[in-house]
């Protein structure tokens, strides 16, 4: 294996069989990319309308054909927001995002008529501890909201009793308070993106 | 003759050359995705197919690639393989690909990977080289999945995200987070280093 060092073995072989390598491996990811490039959006985009119709309370049939059906029927976008014609009357969804412990949170926040009761939280995104803040997106800790009004106060995980108050999550405090703003801050935009005060 | 290295070959990684447990290799993920089994699962899965062919690739390449540059093409061919899996489960498992997050792309740092390319596939030929790598992540993929069995159990009271203990279970809080790793990972060690393996020497 000692061959002689020469200037092509020591200077130019080296060169070209690295460019060799690069070409070849980002001409297999890219391909691969670009090929599952529409599954991938069409993924996203299934995600955050399945987000839009559970804070609607719009019923759909959880399967991406489901979902895209229901929500060409029902949603309808408006600017900054979508508004949802539900079985009980009309629902207004904002998309909003917040700080959570690790990283941001983005939520639909969906409202009755009124403005300021909920109609439903749905999780878009979130970067929090596995099995401990990111039991937000349980459902036992979504559906708290439902029928509830603004400003919530956050109490121990199975004692919320009265209209404002939801279950924190136990052992991810930090998580559940940033949700709490998250929440309460929500019902403000609703009223001054949708609302227009 | 062949047989019987590659038997060896197959086995070490699983037992007296383990990369978690003689080796501590591969420690950071190994303590950042044991806290349920489904996420340790799929990490495991990548790590194990990554491992596995960026050996052979290697192995393969190993009389061509120039000695000073071969860490820099031991990278980009590890990269491509992991951006592959990130690629696939994005595409495939969107939910599963949200959940595990960032870790996936970090499969690239598991020193488990670098490790055999630099110690065996470089030297090894391609056959047992795959063995090698295959080998490796299977011995990663067992005990990981042990710690994470502990620590969703005792965490959360599930498994696979199944309820399995009642409700008189008081969750270990601690299990689920950073420093649940740390204990889980440091008692099988002892346990296997200490009682298995001194038993084994013994006999």
């Amino acid at each position: 294996m000692k061959a002689k060092r020469t200037f092509y073995s020591e200077r130019i072989y080296p060169l070209l069989f690295m460019f060799a390598v690069t070409f070849f491996c980002i001409l297999l990811t890219s391909g691969l990319h670009l090929a599952t490039q529409d599954r991938a959006i069409a993924n996203e985009r299934s995600f955050t309308r399945r987000a839009i119709l559970n804070a609607s309370g719009v019923n759909y049939e959880n399967t991406t054909g489901g979902i895209e059906e229901a929500f060409q029927e029902k949603i309808e976008q408006k600017d900054g927001y979508y508004v949802a014609d539900s079985e009980n009357g009309t629902r207004y969804i904002i998309p909003v995002e917040g700080p959570g412990l690790w990283g941001a949170i983005t939520i639909m926040a969906g409202f009755e008529e009124d403005l300021t009761t909920f109609s439903g939280i749905a999780i878009v995104s979130q970067n929090e501890t596995p099995g401990l803040g990111a039991r937000i997106e349980e459902p036992w800790f979504t559906e708290q909201f439902r029928g509830k009004q603004a400003p919530f106060t956050m109490v121990e995980e199975g004692t919320a009793d009265a209209d404002t108050e939801v279950d924190a999550i136990t052992g991810a405090t930090r998580t559940s308070e940033y949700f709490r703003n998250l929440t309460n801050r929500a019902a403000d935009d609703a009223k001054r993106i949708i609302g227009g005060e | 003759m062949a047989n019987k290295l590659l038997r060896k070959t197959f086995m070490e990684p699983l037992g007296k050359n383990n990369p978690v447990f003689v080796q501590i290799l591969g420690i950071c993920s190994t303590l950042a995705v044991t806290n349920k089994l489904q996420n340790t699962m799929v990490m495991t899965l990548g790590v194990l197919f990554t491992t596995a062919l960026s050996s052979l690739t290697i192995s393969l390449l190993r009389n061509y690639i120039p000695s000073r540059i071969r860490m820099m093409v031991e990278t980009m061919v590890i990269a491509t393989f992991v951006i592959i899996v990130d690629i696939v489960l994005k595409a495939f498992y969107p939910e599963m690909w949200k959940q595990l997050g960032p870790y996936v792309g970090l499969i690239i740092t598991n020193c488990i990977i670098m490790g055999r390319i630099e110690a065996f596939a470089l030297q090894n030929k391609p056959m047992l080289s795959l063995v090698d790598g295959l080998a490796s992540g299977l011995g990663y993929a067992y005990v990981l999945l042990a710690i994470a069995f502990v620590r969703e159990l005792l965490g959360t009271g599930s498994l696979w995200g199944y309820q399995i203990l009642g409700s008189w279970w008081t969750n270990w809080s601690i299990m689920i987070m950073p420093p649940g790793g740390f204990f889980v990972l440091a008692i099988i060690i002892w346990i296997i280093r200490e009682k298995i393996m001194k038993e084994a020497k013994n006999d």
